[in-house]
């Protein structure tokens, strides 16, 4: 008779704790659930129709809350947001830790300039101006007059070199401008000026110094060790500085009185409450609570549109770095261009943004770049792009005269007498890739390649790609304010060699070309725009010819709006920034624009 | 936990039974068992997915993982609409066009398969180790039963998840990881049982009459397991068969293959609840709720039926007995 | 005692190949936390940022074996060291945030099924045959057969999102903070309760009530209860005192088994209704390959259940006077 316990308990329990685990599938990543990779795997059960009789919850106090989703107690108006997912809050302000609130870089801190990936345009910030020496050796910053700190201390220059020098000087100190710090020989202030000098021009640089969160010197020089401070209390320029409320399930921050931009921002604060999942935040922003969402929501217009027609809106831009099918070139046959743009052929893109994205996005031409790059786009280069396009008797044609036949079962063979299956490693949960995945293998086998889906556990996956292991996977690309690191991830001959088993930072597909290499410098070595655009027609003319990796489709930056309290939110009509959580620090100038009702 | 009084399985009991069949009278249990309705319920059940599973080429011939229509499509017996190219889908179509019912059908294959493995391969692990602590009892019994029983009280999550997650998914790998898992309740049922044989007085018989170690464990302790060994297997494949479906659900399996967990796994994937496309996931919770619980009805039996005290309870109660009234059973002592 | 003293030793073995294991098994996985971290902002950080954060969490070179001596030492300091995830928050903090709820979730769940489950063992067993008796059992197994995550989520959506009679998610309401004093906080914390602690409950319960009815149904059949028949004591009296509180015996060690196995379980249940819980902490920590989090948590639900278990030996020996040898 004890057996019947195991039966049960083990029942049980054990898939109880699989199960858990699965929540978390969904996403890894707090911040980064970014476009692309929606999805939670989550378990659960989010949705669908109706009863769009919110709430009533079981209790009086927690039905108010919901229902009037923003409204504190005393009357403010909040903006509820579902950005990070975390089942409980974890108090942490500091602007140079890998983890923080995510106001911390949209909300309190601010930079020195945002580039609006929605414009494409930079907007000044904290400076006003900026310009490069004759020889691009040296970068001048122009501080705004006016700016003061939430304190009531005065922001200056010296403020913009303390930060710069201190991140300079202590490496464990992350942010936006880390990358740029290698190049740069000395920072400092002088008047309303800031000075930094290179040692080695980098003219991209630009944008990594003019994005990095400024702190206040005043402040940060008495902290013994700014990488381990959590900074519960933030002094910051930001429209929202004031910590009102930092519970385990929820935040709320209320507005900086000393705010530089007059009149704004015109939202009393914003709140948002932990939502372990993009399920448990979907559930919300369906049900009416949220007023500002990045999450991928499928089917949005039945499931989030159809509820509320007048107040539910969605903006999902497809003008993200596109996930792309990486092909490890240090092998057969994936070293042949021809090979690569065969199996770009085999598969068809249309049919993954309407079974994978619910047709939210389109699918990416041969270039690779999304919308926002549209200026940057050689037209030539996209025409001779064919190899983008669904066409099975081409592909076919080309793998025969690769030399792949194909054996008594209808796979192709190698010379070396190796059938061509592989597998097609995917990160488990981010459902859209897994679909895209699903259906490349599909596909591919009709032209005598045998895939499989292959889903890993994120890190499983993230090591296996690094090193190099892996025959197909679907990966991301670089996205950055110019189209450079995007091909730099995938074509720089100074990655390409690293040996199989050691990880590279990008170009996995271990893919190199001499002559980017040669473009790469020379375009970091100017700063002026009509001879960027000359060098960058190029590199994507090496793309189309070479294929080193293959665009599926752009990812999308994931946006939701409640019209119900608030207006102002962008959209197609005006989109003078993104929605999304992943452009920051784009949501400073969102949150200082939206309006209440 | 070693407190425990496990009970003694062993009916070398006083069957007086009616003999039926000259053939079954040989076999008390079994005649028990097919006499049991909840053994019955459990085995008609069974039976009936393994054919399920045997037959799936005829039952719904095709590739299970064919796209062959329009996503989310409603089962052909609400649908409004009829599908594209006048297909019929009697459970609808995923949310990749893929038809419900070939799913289930095919991936009752993989998910009895991988349930039973695990079943039989940790109750053998567990007999193994069970066995050897505790008839060879001493220094070995001690390593061998604290081993069991840390394994016992470790939150196995953690260890689950990990395994699976950085072993290269497939069906071998949730065999091996579950198996690794879930050996420590046999073993635990298994010694127990061994230490109460061990005091009955045929063995010590044997004993004395200088049969060897390994001989006396196999002809005479092992067969006299027989329902212990059965009941452990049942209830590992409950274990296995929910467990690997909450791994597949996790994405932890191989997610290309078709099974009823990466079922549920792409219906999740797919938002099949937040659409509203309840044959996504319906049918196949229903499924592996089925299967479950008729393994579980088996073990009950299995319980009513080695332990005198229940089934003579089942056997002479008919009718109204005054309530707080004991029944006067047979009882075997040990 | 003696009992005790044994528990206690096997207790410390337990928890220390449990600290053992935690310790090498994710280091032996592949990938290493900084990469894991730089992943999450996918191409947003360059490749040179993940150096940075390598330095930042001071990851170790050093052999195994000398890690996990600094390991045991600073552990027996009482130090967990800093999250990798949460950096630079200190495990402690992180974990703090969601022990409580956790606890008090997957213990009061236990708790409220174990004792409904042998309440109506105990009544099953004893009006044997009757309606309970015939009913109650099938159709607990047959529910607690359903894959776990499938009744939480159906329950979820149907009885929270749909019908709207339950809060969708959190512990208590967001308008609140932490007040155990305040009746309408305690009134906040059961209603956010009811539908996590029910699906345990409901999944676990027929286990509990099948085991005592079948061990009642033995132990009813002893001479001592016929005896105490014979005697005639109320029938209350040899219910409760003479046969529950015998076949509760068995029951009661599966307890403290069964208690690691729903607080893992429990986690599930956090994650699906957003209970502040450290379920979604613990699949973060795996998933981001956090070691110091991953230890600390895993430290404290072993530590957990543990400590139930030694309280269950506790008052096994009180049950069982042969224990007290």
């Amino acid at each position: 008779m004890k057996l019947r316990f195991p039966a049960l308990m083990m029942l049980v329990i054990i898939f109880i704790s699989m199960l858990a685990a699965c929540g978390d599938a969904s996403t890894l990543t707090p911040q980064a659930t970014q476009g692309q990779s929606t999805t939670a795997p989550a378990a659960t059960a989010t949705e669908a129709p109706a009863t769009g009789s919110t709430d009533a919850t079981a209790e009086p106090t927690a039905a108010a809350t919901t229902d009037t989703g923003s409204t504190s107690s005393d009357g403010k108006v909040f903006l509820t947001v579902s950005d990070q997912q975390q089942s409980t809050w974890v108090r942490n302000f500091n602007p140079f830790a890998s983890d923080n609130r995510w106001p911390t870089a949209a909300g309190i801190y601010e930079p020195m300039f945002i580039y609006n990936i929605a414009t494409g345009k930079i907007e000044p910030w904290l400076a006003t101006e900026w310009a490069w020496n004759s020889d691009n050796t040296e970068l001048t910053f122009t501080i705004r007059d006016g700016v003061k700190w939430s304190d009531g201390e005065a922001f200056s220059s010296k403020d913009v070199a303390y930060t710069l020098n201190l991140m300079k000087d202590n490496e464990k100190l992350q942010g936006n401008g880390r990358a740029a710090m290698r190049f740069i020989d000395t920072v400092t202030a002088d008047g309303n000026k800031v000075v930094v000098k290179f040692k080695e021009v980098s003219t991209i640089a630009l944008y990594d110094i003019g994005h990095q969160m400024i702190v206040p010197e005043h402040i940060w020089s008495k902290i013994a060790d700014p990488v381990t401070f959590t900074n519960e209390t933030p002094i910051a320029t930001g429209p929202f500085t004031e910590i009102i409320r930092f519970q385990d399930q929820i935040w709320e921050l209320g507005k900086n009185p000393n705010y530089w931009q007059a009149g704004k921002p015109y939202i009393d604060g914003i709140r948002q409450p932990a939502y372990p999942s993009n399920d448990a935040a979907n559930l919300a922003t369906i049900n009416g609570e949220n007023d500002l969402a990045s999450n991928f929501i499928p089917d949005v217009e039945k499931t989030y549109v159809a509820k509320d027609p007048e107040n539910n809106h969605y903006w999902f831009p497809p003008v993200n770095a596109p996930v792309m099918l990486l092909l490890n070139t240090t092998k057969a046959p994936f070293n042949d261009p021809n090979v690569r743009k065969a199996i770009s052929m085999g598969f068809d893109r249309q049919q993954i943004t309407e079974i994978a994205t619910y047709s939210y996005n389109s699918p990416s031409d041969a270039t690779g770049l999304p919308e926002s790059f549209a200026d940057w786009k050689n037209p030539e280069a996209v025409a001779a792009g064919d190899w983008v396009k669904f066409d099975v008797e081409k592909a076919n044609a080309m793998l025969d005269a690769a030399g792949l036949t194909r054996g008594p079962d209808g796979i192709r063979v190698l010379p070396d007498g190796k059938p061509m299956t592989y597998d097609i490693n995917v990160v488990s949960g981010w459902t859209d890739w897994v679909t895209t995945d699903e259906i490349i293998a599909e596909s591919l086998k009709e032209i005598g390649i045998n895939a499989t889906t292959r889903t890993y556990d994120f890190s499983a996956w993230f090591d296996k790609v690094q090193k190099g292991e892996f025959d197909m996977s679907i990966g991301w690309s670089n996205n950055a304010p110019t189209p450079l690191q995007f091909y730099r991830g995938l074509m720089s001959g100074e990655t390409a060699d690293t040996p199989i088993g050691e990880a590279n930072g990008d170009n996995w597909h271990r893919y190199g070309n001499p002559k980017v290499d040669e473009l790469y410098s020379q375009f970091v070595k100017t700063s002026d725009p009509a001879e960027q655009k000359k060098i960058m027609n190029e590199i994507q003319m090496i793309f189309v010819q070479e294929a080193p990796a293959i665009p599926i489709m752009p990812n999308i930056y994931w946006g939701e709006y409640n019209t119900k309290r608030f207006t102002n939110f962008p959209n197609e009509e005006n989109p003078y920034v993104l929605l999304s959580s992943f452009a920051q620090p784009d949501r400073l100038i969102l949150l200082t624009n939206i309006k209440p009702k | 936990m070693q407190a425990t009084p496990e009970k003694t399985l062993v009916s070398k009991s006083s069957e007086t039974t009616k003999t039926a069949r000259p053939w079954l009278a040989r076999w008390p249990l079994l005649r028990a068992f097919l006499r049991n309705r909840k053994a019955m319920l459990g085995v008609s059940i069974l039976f009936f997915f393994i054919m399920v599973a045997l037959l799936a080429p005829w039952i719904a011939p095709g590739n299970p993982k064919k796209m062959e229509s329009r996503a989310h499509l409603a089962p052909a017996w609400i649908a409004d609409t009829p599908a594209p190219g006048g297909k019929t889908f009697l459970l609808g179509t995923t949310g990749q066009g893929q038809d419900v019912f070939r799913q289930l059908v095919w991936g009752a294959r993989l998910s009895l398969s991988v349930g039973l493995s695990v079943g039989i391969a940790s109750t053998i692990v567990g007999t193994i180790i069970g066995l050897t602590a505790g008839y060879l009892g001493g220094w070995v019994d001690d390593i061998l039963s604290l081993l069991t029983n840390v394994m016992l009280i470790i939150p196995g999550m953690p260890l689950l998840v990990i395994l699976a997650a950085f072993l290269k998914p497939g069906p071998v790998t949730v065999v091996m990881v579950l198996t690794l898992t879930g050996w420590a309740w046999p073993a635990r049922v298994m010694r127990s049982q061994v230490l109460s044989l061990r005091a009955k007085d045929f063995i010590a018989a044997s004993v004395v009459s200088g049969e060897r170690t390994p001989r006396i464990l196999f002809s005479e302790v092992l067969p006299n397991m027989s329902s212990v060994f059965v009941g452990s297997m049942v209830g590992s494949t409950v274990y296995a068969i929910g467990a690997d479906v909450g791994l597949a659900f996790l994405g932890l399996t191989n997610v290309g293959t078709t099974s009823w967990g990466t079922m549920l796994y792409w219906a999740q994937n797919n938002a099949g609840i937040l659409t509203g496309a309840w044959w996504t996931f319906v049918p196949t919770g229903i499924c592996i709720a089925l299967c479950a619980f008729a393994l579980t009805m088996l073990n009950y039996a299995l319980d009513e039926i080695t332990n005198p005290r229940l089934r003579a309870e089942k056997e002479t109660t008919h009718g109204k007995r005054n309530r707080g009234n004991v029944l006067v059973t047979p009882v075997i002592r040990k | 005692m003696r009992f005790l003293l044994r528990r206690l030793g096997f207790y410390a073995v337990a928890a220390w190949v449990s600290l053992t294991v935690n310790f090498y098994l994710p280091r032996l996985m592949p990938g290493d936390p900084a990469s894991a971290i730089f992943a999450r902002f996918q191409g947003k950080l360059r490749p040179e940022e993940i150096d940075s954060l390598r330095k930042a969490y001071g990851l170790s070179d050093a052999p195994l074996l000398e890690q996990y001596g600094t390991y045991l030492k600073s552990l027996s300091r009482g130090e967990f060291g800093i999250s990798i995830n949460f950096f630079p928050a200190p495990v402690t903090t992180v974990i703090s945030t969601g022990f409580m709820w956790t606890i008090l979730l997957a213990g009061l769940a236990t708790v409220i099924s174990f004792f409904l489950g042998n309440v109506l063992g105990i009544i099953g067993a004893w009006r044997r045959n009757g309606i309970l008796d015939s009913v109650a059992p099938p159709l607990l197994t047959f529910i607690g057969a359903f894959p776990y995550f499938f009744l939480a989520m159906i329950a979820l959506y149907f009885l929270a999102f749909q019908a709207g009679w339950f809060p969708l998610r959190h512990a208590y309401s967001d308008a609140l903070s932490v007040n155990w004093g305040s009746l309408t906080f305690i009134k906040s914390v059961v209603s956010h309760m009811i539908l996590p602690a029910g699906c345990i409950v409901l999944a676990s319960i027929g286990g509990w009530m099948l085991g005592m009815r079948n061990t009642m149904v033995g132990i009813l059949s002893e001479d001592y209860i016929t005896m105490a028949q014979a005697k005639g004591l109320s029938q209350k009296r040899i219910m409760f005192s003479y046969a529950a509180r015998n076949a509760l015996l068995p029951n009661v060690t599966s307890f403290g088994m069964a208690l690691g196995f729903v607080l893992s379980g429990s986690l599930l249940t956090e994650i699906i209704f957003a209970y502040p819980g450290l379920g979604y902490l613990l699949l973060q920590a795996v998933r981001n390959l956090d070691y110091p989090l991953m230890q600390g948590l895993f430290l404290m639900i072993t530590f957990a259940v543990l400590g139930a278990n030694l309280l269950v030996d506790i008052l096994y020996v009180w049950l069982d006077p042969r224990t007290r040898r």
